[in-house]
């Protein structure tokens, strides 16, 4: 079982709950949230509207004229109880690549725009995130942030938009920014962007407070129907997942872009079986066997 | 058919929302004062959630092209048919070529026109709700613009005896510049001083213009919040909490002299210090809340919220009992 203390849980306004699994973030909560939001869902129970997994809480929203907000909250405790077992967790998920351009002059022409809203304006978003995170060299910083694997560990914001956390690094290991003093009114769509320990790909240009360090050769939503792999629902992004990002240069970056325009790109994803226990016994060495030569 | 002569201030076509989407990030939507909007379509003879056209501030120019009913409810709006003032809360009968003209209000903010047999857009995710970030459902995916033309479905077997029909005055919303929102408290609220928990009940908070169907912002009163280091992963600033999913409704405080209520296109997560939620009744109230004006949060338990949500559904069953045919 996950050394996890009990999970907190809140009436949210008369439609919602709220359990919160544990304050900080950690793996182990995101794998609990993930177990009992799918044995909620798998149960089907009319009144309930939305199931919602995220990074280390979930959240529940129910019609309280079809079923009562107390005994729904001791419904849900007793599955958050008994079945948050990560061993009858079976993940089947996919491993995706996201090319991405590093310290892109995009995202810098937007470090420009809005330095007035940021806590060093003289800096880029990619210097600042080198900075407070010990970083001189450029090259090591790129290294560093692509050798890892994220695993998505919520979807939200705006359709599309997936939390992704770092997997088999120390706490101490990740890295980590602040988020923007107050947002920036504008984002371009699929700028790579950090905040706390989290990393997302903007799917769609609008606001956002996450420092921006470069751009996603690839769409992460696409409501055209134009790309084979995101035709059945439109979202790259699915909970349990896991991104790995690959450096490219400008010619890639603008290869791979012309590829989307027509419609004939393809991700690089493998399916795998993640398993929880394996992950909370063996951390790095595990995530390495799963990885292979991806 | 209906024609947008002029498309007012932000109109856009709205039902009740949608469901069962907000893992994937895409918010509710729907009706932002659904009181007003459920007793739109009633007085048509409609079921409650059959889409309609939901306007801001300044209504719209419309053409009809059929011969129909209509009511207008929600933020009393001066509104004209063909030059003839019309009332608000009433059931109309509109024919082929008649123009209806909605101009501004002085109180309140939304306005709902209702059909018989609703707006027919197509639905999307289960709803023909608009959610314009995403270009999501309604008409285009988009506030309505001078030209578009809508269909509207035929008018219900039967609608036509409904003409004339109205809401007592005293079954519809105040529209008063002060509102009192009923919320329960929780979430992260124990990142809040007790000093802070105080000055949030006790002062008074006002509507800033940057207010719109995602969120509404308020200022006007300082909080404090205990300035205990934040979490692992949830950044830096005594404000950030680990990203989570946000209940629509949620009060946020992302610095300690801004409050941020989330309202039906709420983004559907982030990670703001959250204190507690407003009750989905008293939504309708914040939609209705003018730049400038005024409110106070009420603490409430869960008990009470599920009272409050009864009390409402009394007041639109006693309407559905009166106005039916």
């Amino acid at each position: 079982m996950f050394n996890l203390p009990e999970t907190n849980f809140h009436f949210c306004g008369d439609e919602y709950i709220y359990a919160e699994i544990s304050r900080e973030m950690r793996v182990e909560s995101n794998f609990k949230a993930l177990a009992v939001t799918e044995e909620l869902r798998r149960r089907n129970i009319p009144g309930i509207i939305d199931i919602v997994s995220s990074n280390a809480s979930y959240l529940v929203r129910y019609n309280p004229e079809v079923i009562s907000a107390r005994d729904l909250a001791d419904y849900v405790k007793e599955i958050d109880f008994t079945k948050s077992d990560p061993a009858g967790l079976d993940l089947s998920v996919r491993i995706v690549e996201i090319p991405i351009w590093y310290d892109d002059p995009v995202t810098k022409e937007y470090s420009r725009r809005f330095r007035n809203r940021h806590q060093e304006p003289d800096l880029s978003n990619f210097d600042y995130v080198m900075k407070v995170n010990g970083f001189t060299d450029k090259q090591a910083f790129i290294e560093k942030h692509s050798s890892l694997p994220y695993l998505i560990t919520m979807v939200g914001f705006l359709p599309g938009t997936a939390w992704h956390f770092p997997l088999g690094a120390k706490p101490s290991d990740i890295i980590q920014a602040p988020k923007y003093k107050s947002p920036r009114t504008d984002t371009p769509e699929r700028s790579v962007g950090i905040g706390g320990a989290f990393n997302v790909v903007y799917p769609v240009q609008g606001t956002g407070s996450y420092q921006l360090i470069g751009m996603s050769a690839v769409p992460v939503v696409d409501l055209s129907d134009r790309l084979m792999d995101l035709k059945d629902t439109a979202f790259l992004a699915r909970p349990g997942d896991i991104w790995k990002y690959r450096p490219v240069d400008e010619s890639e970056y603008t290869a791979i872009q012309a590829r989307v325009s027509s419609g004939d790109y393809r991700y690089k994803m493998k399916v795998i079986d993640l398993s929880p226990i394996e992950y909370i016994a063996k951390g790095k060495e595990y995530i390495e066997e799963l990885m292979g030569d991806f | 058919m209906m024609e947008i002569k002029s498309p007012g201030l932000w109109t856009t076509v709205q039902d009740m929302g949608r469901a069962g989407k907000y893992h994937l990030g895409v918010p509710p939507s729907g009706a932002a004062d659904k009181y007003s909007f459920m007793i739109g379509n009633l007085l048509v003879g409609n079921p409650v959630e059959f889409a309609a056209l939901e306007m801001t501030l300044i209504g719209a120019e419309i053409e009809f092209q059929k011969n129909t009913i209509i009511a207008l409810t929600g933020a009393p709006m001066k509104a004209y048919l063909n030059q003839q003032l019309v009332p608000f809360w009433e059931t109309i009968h509109v024919k082929e070529g008649d123009i209806l003209t909605v101009k501004e209000c002085l109180k309140g903010v939304k306005s709902y026109l209702c059909v018989s047999g609703g707006i027919q857009v197509a639905e999307v995710f289960g709803s023909k709700s608009t959610y314009e970030t995403s270009k999501i459902g309604g008409f285009q995916g988009r506030k309505l613009t001078a030209g578009d033309r809508l269909e509207m479905n035929e008018p219900l077997p039967g609608a036509f005896k409904q003409v004339g029909k109205s809401i007592p005055l005293e079954l519809t919303p105040s529209f008063e510049s002060f509102q009192e929102l009923r919320v329960t408290l929780g979430l992260s609220g124990y990142l809040m001083s007790d000093e802070g928990l105080k000055a949030f009940l006790n002062s008074e908070w006002k509507v800033s213009p940057e207010s719109n169907r995602v969120a509404y912002r308020y200022t006007g009163a300082k909080v404090s919040l205990t300035q205990q280091s934040p979490p692992f992963g949830a950044g830096n600033s005594f404000s950030n909490v680990v990203d989570f999913a946000y209940p629509v409704g949620s009060i946020m405080f992302p610095n300690e002299e801004e409050l941020i209520v989330l309202h039906n296109d709420t983004t559907t997560g982030g990670g703001f210090v959250t204190i507690g939620t407003v009750i989905s009744q008293d939504l309708d109230l914040i939609a209705q809340s003018r730049p400038h004006s005024s409110c106070r949060f009420i603490a409430v338990t869960i008990d009470q919220a599920m009272q409050a949500r009864m009390e409402r559904r009394k007041k639109i069953e006693q309407i559905e009992e009166m106005i039916k045919r």
